[in-house]
């Protein structure tokens, strides 16, 4: 990976193209001659005047203006009376005041504040210089700094925006750059334009926008109050009406009423206990003795004596609720009085939701991609030792908690993130694969006719394994970190982005498919695999040594499984139970996809990663949840497929 | 199950016992230890064993009792169940819930009773919520908690849940044939799946808090816990003769000889004409019940139940018990989960001494694990037939 050596030089070419540019810049004006060209009106600055300053700034553009324009507005700029020449100043103790050189940020003079005047803008003036900023910035000839503008605009929206930014647009020659002014201006004109038709065809111009900008200016031009009246008045903008005992509680509704007064409060059950509690005398309440107050209606009962009494506010029955209630509409009103700006972005929503979701499907797709290919990862090692040898490694998490680890050793050996990834790789494969080699010598190989045995034996490993890890590496989690080119993530728009790191992965799973498709079915070693596994005996025969072809299996197995560890450990936390984290699904990914097929395995990461992903989109936070009812449905699966989605057939499939 | 064999004539109680001479052993050997344990306990003898330790023994025999459940699925029948421990869990959680349920009821009617009025129900069980769910951010009953005062509901859910849902997932696994490593690990899937559900907050179990406060038993709020350790170390001890003797005779005779045989080679069985799926069911379902009973014991004297505690890695050790043990066999089954439990509970604990090598200090929280694996390796490696292999090398010797 020549990465870095590759942005080195592209810098030193961009430095070399560069160097004549700050010579470009000197031969400005520099901005202390433009203030001096306006100096009656910078530094006595008034509504009428501050046009002209404006004006010529603009015009000259010099260096620092932008900067200038803040710190004026801020009273952050003085006057030295002697030569008429601004300064910005900062106070220190006792009135002192440092004086900075506008143009070169130097400190100039150490003064105090009566030796010269500070510059007063009074807030009519300083409406103008921010207004003004804005435009500034939106005529800049760097285009970078035209684009941070208009973010800063469709990030908080001023009415006082508009003008400026129709100026910007008929001056704008930049064709993207427009495209992007006209849809803030969209924005901006949505919600704060003055005429009707204006605000319908700016919400229009939004309609399928799917920026949270644009949605953010619909849903506040639509949003509503709940309102009651006998009537609804002449020209309400309503967005609903509620019909009590629907869409809207009797009894939320009844209490709206009281809330406004209309109706006397409904006491409720707290208030009836506490109602009752204050009128026991003699062991009763209105004749019933207490103990008996045990249940609703009792207590109910007992109320409605005392409300006879008088002695407590009543309780309205269920009509006469009923019929209060009836005597009003309850509806829902826009806050945007004019109904067709309403319809409008009512359209315009409905047509951006439909592209939210389609975006959605996309965004939820590449998720489960790159989850697919976490899973593919984990389990493609196992497709292997288990897929192809029948061999139940129940320490096959273990090898990827291993890689991880040899990932992290290396990290803490070489600072560089770039080299250290690219020496862990094959690090972590030589170390898992050495352990395969290991594990398979001394224990597999006297079990391969005792499948079951081999699943408990291997477990003995796992357990013995992710306690070493435990007191080599201690309990916390370790951080594997990526290199900076693989930390950003690719914004296809605001809702779909996908991090780089899971692109790489993806990637990886799929070079890991094509090697090991390559290898079982073009090379010697494939061969000699596939044929010890489907005929020991005959192979054994043909001049193969099943043994040797068995232990490099397994490491081949094991290493993939290593390998699989560091990519893993990018993305998750490296500890020592991750590896049991993943045992349980790897196994599931391999048994779904079909035993004995690494395509199939790549089917069942798909089916699992798209499944747990889909799950997700109706329960959406709750990956718990998702993960469950994922089992759930590979435990029917089985069911109906017992061997998996690709099923070997003929000789192939052993048994 | 106490019924059952009451009611079989003394002649087959006779054979079952001249089958199995261990059993008349091992019933002997139980009933001493509990006589033993008694004596030496702090509520009812002498004051020798903690209070604490009695527990630890009570628990001791709840495992026991899931291991020998364990062994007869798998050391008899051949089907290696990574899933068992979902059962025990259930068992806890149906009992669990009648145990903090009821407390809590006694609880906030105590705290009411000194109102002016008495409370009504309605008051009283949305007390209760709120007190067991305000953890989770709830305050409303479950549905699942709808009966949760009830103890003879909640009782015939510690048989039933686990019951059932070892029926359903039995039937539908072994009717489409799923069998040998794709079973074990189908049967973990189970257990995942459960542990992750019980993980979610809303799944009203109060997800990964569990329930706890189980040791208080409502009604005997007042007993000394050195009294109830006592009482449930006795139920548990009971528990286990009357597993052992069920599942004694269950392995002996004609159902024993075609479990055996299924184990063994199930095509055979199959074209000789038995219900291969039938009697494999039969023994899922039963050994699944039993479980569900060894949890009920167990978690009031382990006093909290949480998710974890179902987690896949608590059936794979259950496995390892029996493997340790020696499957096929039920006292091996039980030396294997005492031993190994016991081991385990003692060198973690930090009972045992660490060891100073001079060179490295072996501290035994950290190196038990790795001992039980690389033991356990050794094992099914040399030692296939456990620690009873070790009785039958005596046997034969002399």
């Amino acid at each position: 990976m020549p990465r870095p050596s590759l942005i080195a030089i592209l810098a030193l070419c961009l430095f070399a193209w560069s160097l004549p540019a700050p010579a470009a810049a000197q031969s400005q004006t520099p901005l202390q001659d433009v203030l001096q060209g306006v100096q009656e009106q910078v530094a006595r600055p008034s509504r009428a005047q501050v046009g002209a300053v404006l004006e010529a700034l603009q015009a000259a553009d010099a260096p620092g203006t932008a900067s200038f324009l803040n710190r004026w507005a801020a009273r952050e700029v003085y006057e030295r009376p002697e030569d008429g020449l601004f300064f910005y100043g900062r106070e220190g103790p006792d009135r002192s005041l440092t004086l900075i050189d506008i143009d070169t940020d130097a400190e100039v003079a150490e003064v105090t504040t009566r030796d010269v005047n500070q510059i007063r803008v009074n807030a009519g003036v300083r409406r103008e210089i921010e207004a003004s900023l804005v435009t500034f910035e939106l005529l800049a000839t760097d285009r970078d700094r035209r684009i941070g503008a208009l973010r800063t605009i469709a990030r908080s929206p001023e009415p006082d925006h508009i003008p400026a930014l129709e100026t910007a647009l008929a001056e704008e020659e930049d064709g993207a750059v427009a495209t992007r002014m006209a849809r803030v201006l969209d924005l901006l004109n949505a919600r704060f334009a003055s005429d009707s038709a204006t605000r319908v065809a700016a919400i229009e111009g939004l309609s399928g926008d799917i920026t949270t900008e644009a949605r953010r200016v619909l849903n506040q031009i639509l949003s509503t109050e709940s309102q009651f009246a006998t009537e609804i008045p002449e020209g309400t903008n309503v967005a609903r009406i509620r019909t009590p005992g629907e869409d809207l509680d009797l009894i939320d509704a009844y209490a709206r009423l009281a809330e406004a007064g209309l109706v006397p409060p409904r006491p409720g059950r707290n208030a009836i206990r506490d109602a009752l509690r204050a009128n026991v005398s003699d062991g009763e309440v209105a004749g019933i003795p207490v103990h008996r107050l045990n249940t609703e209606e009792a207590r109910r009962e007992a109320y409605r004596a005392l409300q006879e009494q008088g002695t407590v506010p009543p309780l309205p029955t269920q009509a006469e609720m009923d019929e209060a209630v009836g005597h009003f509409v309850f509806f829902d009103v826009y806050e945007e009085p004019d109904t067709a700006v309403t319809d409008a972005a009512r359209d315009a929503l409905d047509s951006t939701r439909t592209a939210i979701g389609l975006w959605q499907f996309l965004s939820l797709s590449l998720d489960a991609l790159s989850l697919a290919s976490i899973f593919f990862l984990a389990a493609i090692g196992l497709a292997i030792t288990f897929g192809v040898m029948r061999v139940i490694n129940m320490a096959h998490g273990e090898f990827i908690m291993m890689g991880a680890y040899t990932g992290f050793v290396v990290q803490t050996l070489i600072p560089n993130y770039t080299t250290s990834l690219i020496v862990a790789l094959p690090m972590a494969f030589l170390v898992t694969f050495a352990a395969g080699v290991a594990l398979e010598r001394t224990v597999i190989r006297h079990l391969y006719t005792r499948p079951l045995e081999t699943l408990l034996a291997t477990f003995g490993i796992s357990i013995a394994l992710q306690q070493l890890a435990k007191n080599i590496f201690g309990t916390q989690a370790r951080p594997l970190t990526s290199p900076d080119w693989l930390a950003g993530s690719l914004a296809l728009n605001d809702i779909v982005s996908v991090s780089t790191i899971r692109v790489a992965i993806f990637v990886m799973a799929l070079a890991f498919l094509l090697a090991l498709v390559l290898i079982l079915n073009r090379t010697r070693l494939g061969l000699e695999v596939r044929a010890v596994t489907q005929n020991p005996g005959m192979a054994a025969s043909m001049g193969i040594n099943p043994d040797r072809i068995n232990m490099l299996t397994f490491g081949l197995g094991s290493g993939i499984a290593g390998v699989a560890g560091v990519s893993i450990g990018l993305v998750a936390q490296v500890t020592s139970e991750m590896g049991a984290n993943y045992i349980v699904q790897s196994f599931m990914t391999v048994v779904v996809g079909g035993v004995g097929s690494v395509f199939g395995t790549l089917a069942g990461a798909t089916l699992i990663g798209a499944l747990q992903k889909g799950i997700e989109w109706f329960n959406p936070g709750n990956t718990l949840a998702a993960q469950t009812f994922m089992v759930l449905f590979i435990i029917l699966f089985i069911q109906f497929r017992p061997k998996g989605i690709v099923a070997l057939k003929g000789r192939a499939a052993g048994d | 199950m106490e019924m059952s064999r009451t009611t079989a004539a003394p002649v087959k109680r006779r054979r079952l016992f001249q089958n199995n001479p261990s059993v008349l052993w091992f019933m002997g050997q139980l009933g001493l230890f509990t006589l033993g344990v008694t004596i030496l306990s702090e509520g009812f003898g002498i004051g020798v064993i903690s209070t604490n330790l009695v527990k630890i023994l009570g628990m001791t025999l709840c495992l026991c009792l899931i291991a020998i459940a364990m062994d007869v699925v798998w050391g008899y029948c051949g089907i290696l169940s990574l899933g068992h421990f979902a059962f025990f869990g259930l068992g806890g959680y149906a009992i669990g819930m009648w145990l903090m349920y009821a407390r809590t009821e006694i609880v906030i009617r105590e705290s009411l009773a000194g109102g002016t009025i008495p409370p009504t129900e309605r008051e009283v069980s949305e007390a209760v919520a709120s007190q067991i769910f305000s953890v989770v951010g709830s305050n409303e009953l479950p549905l699942i908690w709808t009966f949760a005062g009830s103890l003879p509901f909640q009782l015939a859910m510690v048989v039933l849940v686990p019951g059932l849902l070892a029926l359903i997932f039995g039937w539908l696994a072994f009717r489409s044939r799923v069998t040998g490593v794709y079973l074990s690990i189908l049967t973990q899937a189970m257990t995942l799946a459960l542990s992750l559900y019980l993980f979610q907050n809303d799944t009203g179990l109060r997800g990964n808090n569990g329930l706890s406060g189980l040791q208080n038993i409502p009604g005997f709020l007042h007993v000394p816990q050195s009294v109830i350790s006592v009482w449930f170390f006795w139920a548990s001890a009971f528990a286990l003769g009357a597993g052992y003797l069920l599942f004694a005779w269950v392995v002996s005779g004609k159902f024993g000889s075609v479990i055996r045989a299924i184990r063994d080679n199930e095509a055979r069985v199959r074209f000789l004409g038995y219900n291969v799926e039938g009697y494999k069911l039969f023994v899922f379902t039963l050994t699944a019940v039993i479980s569900g009973i060894a949890g009920a014991l167990y978690y009031p004297q382990a006093g909290i139940i949480n998710p974890s505690e179902i987690a896949p890695i608590a059936s794979i050790y259950l496995a390892v018990w029996v493997a340790i043990g020696g499957r096929g066999r039920l006292y091996g089954a039980v030396i294997g989960a005492a031993s190994v439990s016991l081991l385990s509970s003692w060198l973690t604990g930090g009972g045992a001494p660490n060891i100073d090598l001079g060179f490295y200090r072996i501290i035994w929280t950290d190196w038990w694990l790795v001992m039980l694996g690389l033991g356990f390796v050794l094992i099914t490696l040399f030692f296939p037939k456990g620690i009873g292999g070790l009785f039958d090398y005596l046997v034969r010797k002399q």
